[in-house]
Order: C-alpha cells, then structure tokens, then sequence
C-alpha cells in the first residue's frame, strides 16, 4: 500500500531524496531523509514501524540561493552542491549556511555529486555545460578563496546528465547527452591527484542517457528512449527494461540484496524489474534435432499440442511427435496422400490428450489422436485443395474442425470420441459459405458463448457469425441457405448426417481487418476479439445476433502482423504478433514484449502455445523444428508499482460528471485519518474526467474527492496522431433517464493532429472488485478523416487543396433542441478553417457538413453555447477564436433546417456547405486567443471571456436584441442580434499564455496560465477583480477545468499540462 | 511525407530556406526590428548563442560595415564580417574573452537567442535558460554603451517576473515581445531592454554570477497580486504569414512550390557517433540465449517478495462487466434456451472442468501425469 507524505517543498518540485545513515546503522524503522528540489531544502523524519507509515518530524522549508543538484549528509550537517559550482555546508535542522565555497571555474552545471562524508575529505565532481568534468575539493579553500578544480576529465562530447561512483571499486560512471555511459577508473576520489581512466564506453541507448548507477556487479542504465539496461562493468548489456511510455526513464533506483531495479518515468509510472544474471530470465531456443538418417524427407509444417509436444509433418507425409519429456522424436503415421502439400492444427481433446487434423491438395482430411494415431479418420470432404483448418472448442463438450474447400465452402465437422478414448467419431454437421473474395477461405473460429454461433475471420478480412447448429434453427428466416448452383456436394465419409447446401453468416462485419485477412478470434468475457494483419485488434459483441465492433486498438509500432490474442489472469490481454523478424508476445497494458523470439518471420510455418505451466513457440527452421520455451505462461515477471498515466503532454481536461458509491462501495483510504480531505465523509463521490494526450491517446479517470487519487480506467488508443481536444455530450445514467442505474454514460468525441476525429460513448458502472470501484465500457461508434473525405473528392475535383497536416485545435458540441438529426461537432483548424461535423445514429455516423476561411489564420478556439428567450426559439451560437485575436460568433439555429439559409451551398456538388458570415465578429486581443468560455447570465446575457497568449484576460457582456424598428431595413430584417453591452480587460492577468478559462457562475471566473498560477476572478457586472491565486506544479498547463462539488469542498479544477494536477479551492 | 512535410507545416522554416538564412529565427529578428528599430544607429554588436548563425546574417546585413561578435557553445561556418568565438557564455573565460573585444568602445547591442538542450524536466529547463540569460545580462552590463539595447530570449514559465525584475533594474525600458514568426504554442519570447541606465555605482563583476531575484512580498509576490509582469507586444505585421497555420504548399500568392534543401546542414550533434554506431549496427545490443540446450531452459524468474498490485492510479484497461453479458449487449440466449440447445453430450469425460470460467471457452492442454506410453511402433 502507498502512503503520501504532504507537500514537503512548497513549490518546487522534488529532484532527490537522501537518507542519512545512522551512526547504529538503525535504519530498520524510521530514517531522517534530506529531500531537495530545485533552490528547496528540507529534512523530514519518517518512521514506518508497527506496519505504521508516519512522518514524525519536519524541517522548514530551505530556499538557497542557487539551483540544488546534490545534497550529501555530513553526520548532522549537508553539503549541498550548487549551480554554479559551488559547495554550502549547511545545517538542515535550523536552515543556516556554515560555509560556502565557489570553485575558480565559474560556469553553470549539468549535474554533480558530492562524495565522502565529511567536510574534510568531501568531494565536489561536477559536470559543465562545455561536457568537462571537474573534480576539486572544497575543504581546500583560504579564507573562502575559490578553489581551482584539481583534475579535470574530458571525454563525453555532450553534457553529462548524471554520475554514480562506486567507492569499493574505485569506479565512476557518467551518462551524458552524447547516448553514450562511461566508465572511468578513479581510484579513491576522495584523495587528491588521482590518475583517472576511461576503462568502457557504452553505447547501447538510442536517445539521451538520464540517469546511471552503479552496483557491485552492474552498471544500470536509463534515458530518454524510454529503456532501462543493465551492463557488466565489462559493457556488455545483461538484461533491458521496456516498457515506459512517453518521454523515458527520469529515476532509477536499485536495491542489490533482493535484485531489484526500480524506475521511474516521464508517463508518471512506476515499475520494478528483476536483476536475474545473465540473458533472458526463463527462456530460450532449442533445435529439436530432427535430420536424421532414419527419418526420410524434409519437414513441411509444424504446430503444438500444448506447450510441450511438437507435431510435424513432413513431404514424405509422414506425422511426427516430440515430446519435451522423453525427448525424441516419434513417427505416428505416414500417408502419401499428404506428401505434396499438408495442413496441420491440432487442439485439445478428452484429457487434454489432443486431436490433431492434417489436410490436402484433394480435399482430404485426417483426424488423428495423438495419443492413438491408428484411430485416425480419414474424409475426402472436396474435390479441390483445402485451403485451411481451424478448430473450434466449447469447453470439452463440443468439439469442431473448420475446413475450408474450393469457393468458399467451409466443412464443419464435429468430433467425439468413445468412451474407451480409443475411438474418435467424425461427422460432417453442415457447410458454410463465406462471401465472393480472391482467396476465399477462413483463418480462424470460436464458439460464441453460450455456443449457438462460430465466430470466423476469414482470408479476406471479414469477421463472420454463423450459426454453430443451422439445422436446428426454427426460423428459415435467420441465415438461410446459400444460393443454389454453389459447388458444395460431398462425397465424405462422415456419411448421413452432411448436408448438401451451405450455410451463409448470419451477420458480418466485411472487411475488418483488410485485405491481408482476420488472424484470430476469441471470445471471452461476453466479447469477441480478433486480431489481422492490419497491425489491429478489434473488441466486437453480439447483439441480437448481429456483430457489432466495439473498439478497435493498435498494437505497439511496428508489429503489423498481429497473430493472436490471450486473456491473461489480470484480466488483461496480450498481443501475439510478428515484428519484422521477430515472434513477439506484447502486453498492452504493460507495454512490454513479454517474450521475443527471433524466427525469421511469421511466413514459415509456427506454432504458439500457453498452458498455465509455460508458453512455447515453435517454428521451421533450416529443415529443423526450433522451440521457444518460457515457464509461467503470458504473465509478465515485473511489477508495476504505478501506472502511467499519458506518456506525453496532457493536451485537454474535460470533466464527464460525478458518480457516487453507496457505503457498500468503500473506497480505500490511501491517507492517513488525519490526512483526510474535507469533504470526504459521507458518501463516495468520484469525478470522471477525461483527458486526451500527445501520445495519440484519451483516457478516462476517475478522481475521488476523498482521497486525491486518480484511477485511469480506460485508454483508448486509436488516434493515428497526437489528440488535442475533448468534446462530451449527451451524459445520462446506465439504462437511460426510465430506469436510471448507478453510473454515468456519455458520448465523447476527440480530435487532433492529421485532421482525424473518433467518436465513442463511455459508461462507468461501479464495480467492487476493482481498486477505484469502477468499471469502464467503452465502445467506438465513428471516425473521420479530413484527408480520406479530400482524396475522395479530390478524384471529382481537381479543385480541393489538400493539406494533410492540418490539426483539430479545439472542438465544440452543440446539439439541437429539436428531436431530428444530431448534434452538430464544431472544429476549430490550423489551416483557418472552422468545419461543422454532423453526428448522426447516435454518433455512428460522422459527417463533414459546413467550413468556413473566415479567420484566415489558425483558430484555436471554438465555444458552443445557446440562448433562451421565453417564447422563441432557443438560439444556437458558436464562437471562434484566432491566432490574431479575434473573436466570431456563428448563429447555427437553423443550420439544419431545410432550405436554411445559414448556409451557403458548396461551389460544386460533394464539397462542405459555406457557413455565410458570422452574426458579429470582435477584436479582443493583439494574439493568439488560447482560452474562452461562456456563461448567461439570469438577465438573459451572456458573459463570453477569453485568454490569450499575452496573458492578458476580456470579458465581453452581451446581448441578444431585437434592433430597433427604425433601424431595421424591413419587416424581415427584425431577427434579434448580438450586441456588446459592456467590455472589460485585464493586461497582465498572467505572465504567459492564459490556457484555462472557465466562467463559475456571474460573479466568479478562473484562469489558468503556463506562468503556473491558477486565479479566481470576482465578476462584478462582467468587470474581473483578483480574488486570489494559487501556484501550481504543472508546467506547460494547456487546459483547465474547474467545476462545483458541494458547498463544503468548494470547486475543484483540474489541469493538464506535461502531468495533471487536481486543485480543490475552498471560497 | 518526407521532405516535404516540415515545409507544409512550418511556413516559416520553408521560407528561410527558400531565402537563404540558416534557420527560420531570422524571421524573430526582423519582426523585431520592425516593432523596435533595433538596428538604428548601430555599428557595434553582440551576437551570444549564434549558431548555426542566421542571426549574424541577419546583423551582418543590416549593420553594413558595423562589427558583430558572435559567440556559441557550437562551431558554426564562417560568415563575412563576423568575428566568431567558440565557448560557453556562462563560463568566466569566454565572457572575459568577448568583453575584451570592446574594450574602449562599448557595443550598442547584445542579442541572445540562446536555448539550452531541453530535458523536458520543465523547472530544469526554465532554470538553465534564466541561467543563460543572466550570463548574457552579465555580459552586456560589461560591453553595453550606456542607453543601448539588450535583447534575450526567455521562456514565460513559472518565474518569468523574477526576471523583468532583475531586467528592470538596468534598463529604462523592458517590454515582452514575441514576434509572429514564433509560435502561438511555444512559450518562448523575447525581452526587448531598451536604454542601458545601471543603477548609480554599480560595478560590473564578472567573477560572480548574476543569480536570479527571488519573489518579494512587496514588489512581486510568489501567489499575490503584485507581480512585475511587463507589457506584451506583438511584433510583425499582421498579413504575415501565421506560423501556426498550415499552409498548402502552393501558397496564396500563386508561386509555384519547388522543394529547397536546407542553407546549412544541421551543426553536429553529440549523439552523431552513436547515430554512427547504430548505422553500423555496432551498439551494444542485449545478449539474447541462442540455441541454448533445452535442458537449461527452464529457469524459473526469482520469486516476487512484494505483493504484485499497484495501489495508485490503476489503469483498467479492457475492463470487463464481471457478469456473463456485457452491458452493451442484450442476451441472446437465456441458460434454458440454451440448454435445450444441447440435447446430447459429445464428450464423456467433461466433469472435471467445473472451474472453467463461465463465459469463456479456451479449452487447456492437460499435460497427464503419468504417461503409458507405447514404444516407437514400427514403421
Ligand atoms: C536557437 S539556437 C540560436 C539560433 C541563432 N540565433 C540563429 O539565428 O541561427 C540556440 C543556440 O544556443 C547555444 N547555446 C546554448 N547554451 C549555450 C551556452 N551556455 N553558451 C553558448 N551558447 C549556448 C546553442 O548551441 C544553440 O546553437
């Protein structure tokens, strides 16, 4: 369990602990730790004893008057190393400087590291900007002279961003920006003159070096490529760790009794590996030896019946078996129908004993049990090759081998076995038929539970549902029967029970996967997953016995073949698949290649399989079988001690609602009783918010008042490019507004770079059995591409500019009071442009619909809002805003009207409609315009303010009024129009771009800026005075939002910049 | 893609090329010198942070017969009538050896467009570039005639008013400008301190550092509302080209696109040789077990000693309704329809598999205990 210790360096953010070793070595309950930051200082004792986390005691807060890049203890004192190169003996406990010293080589520092531990003996080893080292002394000093360094050390050609020295052996180490880690015999450090010698240079990151350290035995390693490796002290790379996301390891720490390296990265996450010697832990490849003189003919297919029996075919014909415990090879039949070209697949069968299935260019099959291969059944099924087996299993109570024949008939047979286990029987069921394709074959089944359909993926890429027994079906309806005149007559020996007709699928999702075709399915916990060689995977679900995709992710880059999906005892999943040459079992939810196999390509023929015991992967090689062998099956040996959040900047904060939990529901208190929020009693409330990344993905977070923890629930992973803006509508309750369930619904929408868009609606549902108590289904319902839409028109209109790396900036959804077609999306482009999407079928279809230039430069912004005014129409309006400071207002009341004249129609047929001018345009700042928000007000106006880059904040009062008669033109003319009341601005709000703005109510208003202060507003008739300001940690903040709890807790506001930070302000 | 890509998104790096300047700063400097006349009446310049140079260019060109410095931590190609030096602003040495190049005769301007190599950790960025605005601050105070000009780079992070502060005690005039050319969404900008006015007595020391102000509770507070946040100004003119904007490659103006090479390949940066290395292949790479005999393979992962759940921030990724339907479906199938699905049972040895989980069928291979196996049968 973590426990959090309060803010300890107000705010600066925390760069380093130490922990002062005690003179009784006691540091088996409490321990007195230096922690540092930036110019921040303090010392806090902590004690953990009686299974009790407890801080006992705490320094002040110590500014110096320079940058800290190290702090050592000296007994009772510290030495803290400073940015310009100098030494301050400091006394912790009462914040007082005893001595400083600069060293003659004045220059600002990269890094550095105190050693020894006294004043007398301590050594300052600095790294400078110009990539030196400088090694001096500053006990050596004169009456507080500078002292010159006494050895310097050149090597590295970039700065060096940290050091680790080793005392027992003598050694330093130093990683630098050069991608390089050095190793360096020193000798004592502590004692002046000393030779110093460059004994290993490794290169082996492929992006700047973070952090080293050295260990009795190894060098640990870790950067900016995201790879923590762990090096002999002779350079060679024992072991690398994977599996961070984003902008790479920032914190290595390591503990050498127990092996353990423990990082910490940009993604915020935290994770131990296992230091376990020499090469991979717990695997390895084998040859299976099989030329032989004995054994004639080359071997044609391999696969696995469980992970530790090998069955091979070779073109002689003959079946061979390897099993891992008598290790040898045993010949189970040989049939010279097989020798040309044969299918092999095998499957579990009674006792896990196993069947296995080989078939031919004539449309022959032979089931073989392995453990009694003379009981193999033999079925000439087409009068064509087969062109692929499958099996398909419902626990071991049904048992189904899918051959594929000459047009696109598929073969069910069914298989049971005698009670005696000597004797197998099978039958043909039925005939299915699958859709006209070049190659026009299955890949793959799974019974759908309960087990009345088969799931199949086929060659060309489709996902199909067939009814698992057509012959019991009572409705002629459903399915149906193929169209006659399809080749399809069987002359099998399978005998009465086949029918003669095929069976069409009952649903299909054509195309799924692409042309290179499905590679698996899977069906598990009420879902059907497959995986192509589209480099997807795809969660579907029957509804009504109609496939429906629900999400479909990318695995990790580069791995475009993926070949099989697991669900593993987390309740996640991994992803089997080719990387270029490689077999690569990845866990998306790690990020880690759990296993790597080096087999040349998925093209030759392999096998993979997992029982609890282990996972094996076997594969043809140079006319052996070769055999990977791993124990513990797909789990992963790491830990994860924190999960990441995004691996990159936090682009936008958008808060869906609240969820509250019953008592049943209690959430675990992380903080200590006295600790605890105000606010937190009574019932569970848990915000979710939704936050999307330049890491291409959108998460889904849960946020609980009480505790300050934050929960990722979901990622959804399929943007191509960074995402830059949320949109949610439409929230309600699971089982909508007639049988409301605890919960929360909505539909989301996000958009970012590439001009792509995704549309998907989120439910959160409690669930007791997960640490936030939540659970989150999402399901994707469309997505657009401007840059698919323009090469389409562009084939009609040589017209089109197209410009592909146009971004989304911002999106707006506004959504129509009347029942009819739905909400409309507003998107704010990079190439001037604002467009208006129009969703329809609850967001299945995505549609680009009006786009106007008027801008003409970048907009940033777009603020959607409505005006209601008794007796009329309630208005629809839009606002944008561009990098020139100005803002525009839209009316998109009768936009989908018909025969509206709010939009002009496109210059030719196919292309966007023209959205008129806007009903008022205003300059409200000399920049870009990085933050706006809207509020009415009860008087039936309108407060729009904005932020912009200058850091300066407007505030616009407007109103919707009906134009004086004299100045209306005509009768038609009278439509009542925006109008500025009142206009207030504040220059310097802030110091930087002012990027969350959010108007609380009338008289309240924040801002949040990169100058990191997040300030309220009192709004006096629209006119802002400073109320107060916060300073907060995260950096780069690009979105805020801030939002009501209960009259005790106040709001609270929630900042995503590079991390995310929850602020709770009490009025 | 390719090499196109960078010029459709960035109009103004595809301009400097087309142009000739070495990098698309040139732009921040001419749109600074059309808000602020920098270059009026001045003969003698500091350029500090200079490579790979397009400020000097820009300098050189308009200081006709003028004299600049230009100082980088980085080699940079030569250019005519500009006196380079090679060294770290922040250090004592290279300041002592540019301040003795005005020795007598003071400079009317120092420029600094200096950037440290960005870590990404925020507050060590923001602390190194305070750093090298400082030392640039240091260095003008020495070579500055009084009433000339600085102008320097600054990142408007957190403790951007500790620097108008400091900037303010010995200039007359401090404004934040940022020209077009720079990004909406990048935090940099530049102080443009106009009229060099130290405070009486102040000597120039070089051996100490100019360290950074901290916040005051009187003149510029941590959290309050007294901050010294100078005025802002927008430099260039506004029908210049958006440098947030994407543009088609044909630009409005009806010119043609025609693909330029860069003026000067990029300087050579640290990690060349191992970009070297990695061509070759010759980084180290991890040593993988290789046709290792079967019998060694099965070495099980040490044991783990700590409990294997995280508490914070769990990511339940793929989450699942723990029932045996997912929420988004409606059944299809009740349990009694589906048994009357099943009239017969194909497999006689089905009870022991009571523990398979409800909703999912992934049979297991049972590896069997004991094997009655039967010879090698005879071929
Ligand atoms: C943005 S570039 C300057 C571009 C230049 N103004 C131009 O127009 O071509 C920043 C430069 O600052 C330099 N630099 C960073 N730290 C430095 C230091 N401590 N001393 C000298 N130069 C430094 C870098 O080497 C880099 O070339």
């Amino acid at each position: 369990m973590m426990k959090r210790v309060q803010n300890l360096l107000g705010h600066y953010l925390i760069h380093g602990f130490r922990v002062r070793s005690e003179p009784d070595g006691d540091l088996e309950s409490q321990a007195m730790v230096a922690v540092f930051g930036s110019k921040g200082l303090r010392v806090v004792k902590v004690s953990w004893g009686q299974g009790r986390f407890r801080e006992v005691w705490r320094s002040g807060l110590w500014s110096m008057s320079d940058w800290i890049w190290d702090t050592r203890w000296l007994e009772e004192n510290v030495a803290v190393a400073l940015g310009h190169n100098s030494v301050v003996l400091y006394d912790p406990m009462v914040g007082r400087t005893l001595q400083e010293v600069h060293c003659t080589d004045r220059c600002t520092l990269s890094s550095a590291r105190l050693i020894g531990n006294t004043w007398r003996e301590l050594t300052m080893v600095a790294g400078a900007i110009s990539n030196e080292l400088l090694v001096w002394y500053p006990a050596a000093t004169l009456e507080n002279e500078p002292v010159a360094p006494d050895r310097r050390v050149s090597g590295h050609v970039g700065v060096i961003f940290s050091m680790s020295y080793l005392e027992s052996k003598g050694l330093l180490a130093t990683a630098s920006e050069d991608r390089s880690v050095r190793i360096w015999k020193v000798g004592d450090l502590r004692v002046p003159g000393g030779r110093v010698q460059n004994i290993g240079h490794c290169f082996g990151h492929s992006a700047r070096v973070w952090q080293v350290k050295l260990l009795e035995n190894y060098l640990i390693s870790a950067g900016e490529d995201c790879v923590c490796l762990v090096w002999s002290h002779e350079g060679e790379i024992l072991q690398a760790f994977r599996g961070h996301q984003g902008r790479g390891i920032r914190a290595i720490a390591a503990h050498e009794q127990q092996a353990w390296v423990i990082t910490g990265g940009d993604d915020s996450g935290i994770r131990l590996w296992h230091l376990v010697g020499r090469g991979y832990p717990g695997s390895g490849v084998s040859a299976l030896c099989f030329k032989s003189h004995s054994r004639a003919g080359t071997l044609k297919a391999v696969t696995l019946a469980g992970s530790w029996r090998v069955l091979a075919v070779t073109d002689t014909g003959a079946l061979y078996l390897y099993d891992l415990e008598v290790k040898c090879w045993e010949q189970l039949l040989e049939d010279k129908h097989f020798q040309s070209y044969c299918l092999l697949e095998a499957a579990p069968g009674p006792e896990g004993f196993g069947l296995c299935a080989m078939a031919n260019g004539e449309g022959r099959v032979k089931v073989v049990p392995i453990n009694t291969p003379t009981a193999a059944v033999d079925l000439t099924l087409f009068q064509g090759k087969v062109h692929s087996l499958s099996w398909a299993l419902r626990g071991y109570e049904e048992l189904l081998l899918l051959a594929s024949g000459p047009s696109g008939v598929v073969a069910c047979l069914e298989i049971s076995a005698a009670p005696s286990g000597k004797a197998i029987f099978v039958k043909e069921r039925c005939r299915y038929l699958l859709p006209p394709s070049k190659q026009r074959w299955h890949t793959c089944s799974a019974f759908l539970p309960p087990g009345d359909f088969l799931v199949c993926g086929d060659r060309r890429g489709s996902v199909l549902l067939f009814p698992s027994r057509p012959g019991l079906l009572k409705a002629p309806g459903v399915g149906g029967k193929a169209g006659a005149g399809v080749l399809g007559v069987s002359g099998g020996s399978g005998g009465e029970g086949s029918t003669s007709a095929e069976w069409g699928p009952v649903s299909i999702l054509p195309s799924l996967h692409g042309k290179q075709g499905v590679t698996s399915v899977t069906c598990h916990g009420g879902y059907v997953y497959t995986t192509g060689r589209d480099g997807a995977y795809c969660q579907l679900f029957v509804r009504g016995g109609q496939l429906q995709p629900v999400l479909r992710q990318k695995s990790c880059r580069g791995m475009n073949w993926l070949a099989g999906l697991r669900m593993v005892a987390d309740g996640s999943v991994v992803i089997l698949g080719f990387h270029a040459n490689e077999f690569v079992v990845w866990s998306p939810r790690s990020h880690e290649k759990l296993h790597i196999v080096n087999c040349g390509g998925g093209h030759r023929s392999w096998a993979f399989s997992d029982t609890e015991a282990a996972v094996a992967f076997a594969y043809l090689k140079d006319g052996d079988v070769m055999l990977y062998r791993a124990l513990g099956g797909c789990t992963r040996p790491h830990v994860i001690l924190r999960e990441g959040l995004h691996g990159r900047e936090i682009t936008c904060v958008k808060r869906v609602g609240t969820i509250t939990l019953g008592p049943e529901f209690e959430v675990p208190n992380l903080g200590q009783p006295d600790h605890l929020e105000p606010g937190s009693k009574g019932p569970g409330l848990i915000d979710i918010v939704i936050t999307g990344s330049e890491d291409t993905t959108v998460c889904v977070l849960a946020l609980p008042t009480a505790t300050g923890a934050a929960h990722a629930l979901t990622a959804v992973c399929n943007h191509i490019s960074s995402v830059r803006a949320v949109a949610v509508w439409g929230t309600g309750t699971p089982g909508g507004p007639q049988d409301p369930r605890p919960g929360l619904t909505a539909h989301v929408v996000s958009a970012g770079g590439r001009a792509e868009m995704q549309c998907f609606s989120i439910m959160v549902t409690p669930d007791p059995s997960t640490p936030s108590r939540l659970a989150c289904h999402i399901m994707h319902l469309s997505s657009h591409r401007l840059d698919e839409y323009w090469d389409r028109q562009r084939n009609r209109h040589q017209l089109v500019k197209v410009d592909p790396e146009t971004r989304y900036m911002s999106l707006a959804v506004c959504e129509p009071d009347r029942p009819g077609p739905g909400p409309l999306v507003a998107a704010a482009c990079s190439d001037g442009a604002v467009r208006l999407f129009l969703l329809q079928d609850s967001g299945r279809r995505l549609q680009l619909l009006a786009e106007t230039f008027h801008h003409k430069r970048c907009v940033l912004k777009v603020h959607s809002f409505t005006h209601e005014a008794s007796n009329r129409r309630r208005k629809l309006l839009l606002c944008s805003a561009a990098t020139d400071g100005s803002l525009a207002f839209w009316d998109l009341t009768t936009v989908l009207d018909h025969g509206s004249t709010a939009l002009e129609p496109p210059a030719e047929p196919g292309l966007p409609y023209q959205l008129g001018t806007p009903c008022l345009t205003l300059q409200a700042h000399s920049c870009g315009i990085n933050s706006l928000h809207t509020l009415p007000t009860c008087e039936g106006r309108h407060l729009v303010a904005s932020g912009s880059e200058d850091g300066s904040l407007h505030v616009f009062v407007l109103a919707m009024e009906v134009p004086e008669l004299e100045e209306a033109a005509g009768e038609a003319e009278l439509r009542p129009q925006l109008r500025v009341l009142e206009e207030y601005s504040v220059p310097c709000a802030h110091a930087a771009h002012v990027t969350g703005l959010k108007i609380l109510s009338p008289n309240l208003m924040v801002s949040a800026s990169i100058d990191q202060r997040l300030t309220f507003w009192r709004l006096g008739h629209g006119e802002p005075t400073f109320m107060n300001s916060a300073v907060y940690h995260v950096p780069d903040v690009a979105d805020m939002d801030c939002w009501p709890v209960s009259p005790e807790f106040g709001h609270r506001c929630a900042l995503g910049g590079q991390g995310l930070e929850v602020y709770n302000w009490y009025d | 893609m390719g090499r196109t890509s960078k010029d459709k998104r960035d109009v103004y790096y595809r301009l400097a090329k087309e142009n000739g300047w070495r990098a698309r700063s040139a732009f921040k400097l001419l749109q600074l010198d059309e808000e602020f006349q920098l270059f009026q009446g001045v003969t003698r310049a500091v350029d500090l942070c200079a490579a790979p140079g397009s400020w000097s260019q820009v300098l050189s060109q308009k200081i006709e017969g003028g004299h600049v410095v230009a100082v980088d931590l980085q080699a940079m190609a030569p250019l005519p009538g500009v006196l380079q030096i090679q060294g770290d602003i922040t250090q004592l040495s290279t300041a002592k050896e540019i301040i003795q190049h005005f020795d007598g005769c003071p400079a009317d301007l120092v420029v600094c467009d200096g950037a440290p190599d960005v870590t990404g950790l925020h507050d060590v960025d923001e602390y190194m570039q305070a750093q090298l605005l400082l030392a640039a601050l240091n260095i003008a105070t020495h070579v500055l005639k009084p009433g000339g000009c600085f102008v320097a780079k600054i990142f408007r992070g957190r403790d951007v008013t500790l620097i108008y502060s400091q900037l303010r005690v010995f200039f007359s005039n401090v404004v934040c400008a940022k020209p077009r050319s720079s990004r909406n969404s990048s935090i940099e900008a530049f102080a443009v301190c106009q009229g060099y006015d130290p405070p009486e007595g102040f000597i120039p020391d070089l051996t100490k550092p100019l360290l950074d102000h901290s916040y005051d509770p009187d003149f510029n507070q941590l959290d309050g509302p007294t901050r010294i946040i100078v005025p802002f100004v927008t430099c260039g003119d506004l029908s210049a080209y958006d440098s947030d904007r994407s543009y088609p490659l044909d630009l409005e103006d009806g010119s043609e696109y025609k693909y330029t090479p860069p003026t000067q390949p990029p300087i050579s940066p640290p990690y060349q040789e191992a970009c070297t290395l990695k061509k070759k292949g010759r980084l180290a790479k991890e040593i993988r077990p290789q046709e290792t005999p079967i019998s060694i393979v099965d070495v099980l992962p040490q044991p783990l000693a700590i409990p294997p759940r995280h508490t914070l921030l769990a990511s339940e990724v793929w989450k699942h309704g723990q029932g045996p339907q997912c929420p988004f479906c409606e059944p299809t199938v009740t349990p009694s329809q589906c048994a009357s699905f099943y009239p017969q049972i194909l497999w006689f040895w089905g009870p022991k598999f009571s523990s398979l989980p409800p909703n999912s069928y992934r049979t297991q291979w049972v590896k069997p205990t004991i094997i009655n196996r039967k010879a090698q049968p005879s071929i």
